[in-house]
Parts: structure tokens; sequence; C-alpha cells
């Protein structure tokens, strides 16, 4: 099998050990990456989309047509690419008029959108596509004994509508705890799994009001079910756990730290990969958690 | 003592701001009933934020742009879809919040992040951009440049072209190079 790989900005540029972790993971399952080269930014919620929404829908539909021209779905590990181009497609194939007004917008570039390709979210791609039996037979380390409180992030969830893979339920989401179980760890409910992590818009409009969120979403992890570590399915929701707790400390918000990973970091470290190319550039102290990795005989 | 209560004068509201506000993309903007569905899922509500999305939407419908230009609550907004999920009439919260961004872009109230992340997208096709971040890829072992528009110039014209057709080149918030606008071919 073979998938695009839709990197973004974040991951490419802020976090490559995230890129490297899923070409690891692809690689271990026995899934061909293409590039997608010449992909752009999706482009993200404060660029195009809040200026203009034609200009947005083509800027999202010129990297829909590298795939297209491929013949792949695009793959990715961040929530906001996964939403700003899935919202994209479900407007452009809902909406024929906003269709043509964009393909009279991409003839410039000689080019047309077709929609005969798909964007999926890494984590629900291991979900329905690998499934939970291929992930497990593949693991050379599991983690049992971990709690992990998971944050599937807001754009794995909703518009449900616009995500044709997500959740049965998006209020109470099951795919990610599923996955982590897969690991031989514990991923149980806890009253804010759902809740938003405060990074974007409003973490660059008002940094305290953000880490309000992150704080009442960490204590419901930490009281409810004493968590080990926190996964989550979005790129942009690491950089914010992995960043947002040491200086949260530093002001007496917090007295404690949740170790912060992508849930394709850790499933790469329970394929065997390098801690160093693949977690290498976590700020949270994830030490404890690599000295858990037990291996399997 | 009770805190003074401001009074609007609803009469003072700008005329056709609803409009403007459905052509920039809420186009269910009318069907809001004000029922607060969307803002008892709005985590701006739990942030603090003074301008959620229902509030958005009723200044909106009695046509006070101005408490929204002076406020930086829109940009606040977390694109969770929260709220679109939620809505009983099908208003798209969210989709008014972005439309109302978009108004506020053509008065230049936008936040400094907001255009450098846009003059980013253009310069380079991402919005986020460190260029020291070559150094740490290497490092971890991938080539210094990702296979995006970062390192292909043709690919970057592209998009380039397509952003100078969108309302943006009329904007004037980004230098932009006015000649692609009239380009309908690349030479490869
Ligand atoms: S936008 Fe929808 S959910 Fe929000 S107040 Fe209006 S009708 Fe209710
Ligand atoms: S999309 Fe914006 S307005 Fe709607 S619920 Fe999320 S943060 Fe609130």
């Amino acid at each position: 099998m073979k998938v695009g790989f839709f990197i973004g900005c974040n991951t490419a540029f802020n976090r490559p050990d995230l890129e490297k972790a899923f070409r690891f993971v692809l690689n271990a399952l026995n899934v061909e990456i293409d590039d997608l080269d010449g992909q752009s930014c999706c482009p993200t919620w404060g660029t195009m989309p809040s200026v203009d929404e034609a200009g947005w829908y083509a800027l999202g539909a010129r990297n829909f047509i590298i795939s297209e021209e491929k013949n792949v779905d695009m793959v990715t590990v961040c929530g906001s690419c996964y939403g700003s181009l899935s919202e994209t497609k479900y407007k452009l194939d809902k909406k024929p008029e906003l269709k043509e007004k964009v393909n009279e917008m991409l003839k410039a570039i000689g080019k047309e959108y077709k929609g005969t390709t798909r964007i999926r979210l890494a984590t629900n791609f291991l979900y329905n596509e690998i499934g939970i039996e291929r992930i497990k037979n593949a693991l050379k380390y599991n983690l049992e004994g971990v709690t992990i409180g998971v944050q599937p992030g807001c754009h794995s969830l909703w518009p449900s509508e616009a995500y044709l893979e997500g959740e049965r339920d998006p209020f109470h989401p099951v795919m990610l705890r599923e996955l982590c179980e897969a690991l031989g760890a514990s991923a149980p409910y806890y009253s804010r799994i759902i809740d938003c992590c405060g990074m974007g818009g409003m973490r660059s409009t008002n940094v305290e009001a953000s880490y309000k969120l992150v704080k009442t979403k960490l204590d419901s992890m930490k009281d409810e079910i004493k968590a080990d570590l926190l996964v989550t399915g979005c790129s942009s929701c690491l950089i914010q756990f992995d960043t947002a707790q040491a200086p949260m400390k530093k002001d007496k918000m917090i007295d404690y730290e949740i170790p912060s990973v992508h849930y394709v970091q850790l499933l790469a470290l329970c394929l065997g990969a390098d801690p160093q190319q693949v977690v290498g550039l976590s700020t949270t102290d994830l030490n404890g958690i690599l000295g858990k990795l037990k291996k399997i005989n | 003592m009770a805190e003074a209560i401001e009074v609007l004068n609803i009469s003072e509201g700008e005329l056709g701001f609803s409009d403007e506000i459905m052509k920039l993309g809420a186009e269910e903007l009318l069907d809001c009933i004000q029922c607060a569905k969307c803002a008892a899922a709005c985590p701006m509500v739990l942030a603090g934020f003074e301008f959620f999305n229902k509030r958005i939407i009723q200044s909106i419908l009695i046509g006070q742009k101005e408490i929204l230009l002076d406020d930086s609550s829109i940009w606040a907004c977390q694109a969770c879809n929260r709220c679109t999920e939620v809505c009983p009439r099908k208003v798209e919260p969210f989709g008014v919040v972005m439309a109302m961004r978009r108004s506020a872009i053509r008065e230049f109230a936008l936040p400094t992040l907001a255009v450098e992340g846009l003059k980013s997208l253009y310069d380079v096709g991402h919005a986020v951009y460190f260029s020291n971040a070559g150094e740490i890829r290497k490092k971890i072992g991938l080539p210094e440049k990702p296979p995006t528009t970062a390192s292909n110039a043709q690919a970057l014209k592209e998009l380039r072209i397509l952003m100078n057709k969108s309302a943006l080149s009329s904007l004037g918030i980004i230098p932009m190079d006015s000649g692609l606008s009239d380009v309908t071919c690349c030479e490869v």
C-alpha cells in the first residue's frame, strides 16, 4: 500500500522528530510513502481562511491535486492540516458553484480539482486501515503498567460531517484510547477528555487564557486517572502540552509535569525506533516512560 | 455597589453589516435563534473571552461592528467546530467567526501574527516557518528542507499565483508581486 505524506508546517519545522517517527512507523508497517513533492501549508486558519474563502480552498485544492495526480490518499499527523483540508474537500464537493470558482482560479496554474483523493488523519488511518491486530503483531516493546491520558484533539472530532472515518460519537471518542491500549498501556476515560488544548489562535491571542485550558485538562488527567503520560493525536496539541508545562510550573500554576508525546511517536518507540530520532526534541522529560518500555520476546 | 450597565443604542448599529458578513461566507447567519448551544460548547467561553460565537453573532445581527473590531476574541477562535456540530439551526457559527475575521481584515484590524503568517505563507509556502530548522532536521536524519514549496521553486510560484488571484492581492496587507496576478500559466 502507498500513501502521500502531508507533512504540514509545524511537523516539518517545529517537530521534525514527529516527521521522522511517522516515516519510521509507515516503513515498519510496510506502507510505502509518497512525499507529495511541492505541497504547501494546508493553509492554516489564521492565514487564508481568515482572508478569503475561495482563496483558502484554492490553496488546499492545489495540495489535493498533487495527491490526485499520484492516485494516493493524503495522510497527516497534524490536526490543523486535517481540519483545514477536510473542510476544503467537504465544501468543494458539496458546493458545485464554489468548486467552479476555485477551478477557475486553478486554471492560472494549469490545474483542475477533481475530488478523487482524500485526506486522512494518521491515528484514524492506523485504526481503520492498519488495524489494532496488525499493530499488536508488529510491536517490539510494550507499555504494560503505564496509564495514558489521551488528547484526541478538536480537529479529529468536529465537524463530524466532514470526517469520513472519524469516531462513531465524537463527544465520546474511543479510537485513540484503543490505539494506546494496543500498546499494552491503559487509557481510561476522564471527564475533560474532549476539552481543547488551547493552542492555535487562542495561544497567539492570549497565552494566559490558553494555559487556563491546559491546566483544566492536565488537572483532570492527573486527579482522575493519575496519568503517567499524555498522548495526543495532533501535532498542535503535542506542541502545546510539550511547551506549556515548564512556564506553567515556573508560574506555580501546576506543581507537576505530565510527559507528552504524539501517538505516532509512541508507536515508533514500541516498534523499536531510536528515541533520539523520534522523540529527540521533546522538552517534557520522557526518561521515565522510556524506562518503562518492555521488550517483547 | 452594582456595576454600571452599558446600554447600547442599537439604532446606531451599522446598516448592511449582516449582509456583508453573509457575503463573506456566513450564508446561514439569519437562521440563528440565539439558543446558546454553541456557547455551551465553545472553549473561548471556558477560557473567559468576552465575544464568543453566540455573542459575535448577536453583535453582527444588531450591526455592532465597532465592538467586534475593538475586541480580540474573534482571533482566539480555535476553529474547533464544536459549535458547528451542535448548532440546531445549521448556522455554522465557526463560519460566522471566520467571516467576521474577513471583515476585520478589510478594516486592517488584524493581529501582527496573522500578518506574519500571511507573509511567511507567500514567501516560502508555510505559515509556520523557522529558517534555522534545517540544522535540527539534519541532526535527526532528515534532509535540511522538506519536499515542499520550501525546496521547490516551481511549486512556490504556483502558490503565489493563486494567492495573487485571491482577495489578498487587493488588500495590501503584505507585499506581493503584482505581476503574478496576470500570469495564466507557468513556465516549467
Ligand atoms: S448559532 Fe446556532 S447554536 Fe448558536 S445561538 Fe445561534 S442557533 Fe443557537
Ligand atoms: S470553532 Fe471557534 S467559536 Fe466554534 S466552538 Fe470552537 S472556538 Fe468556539
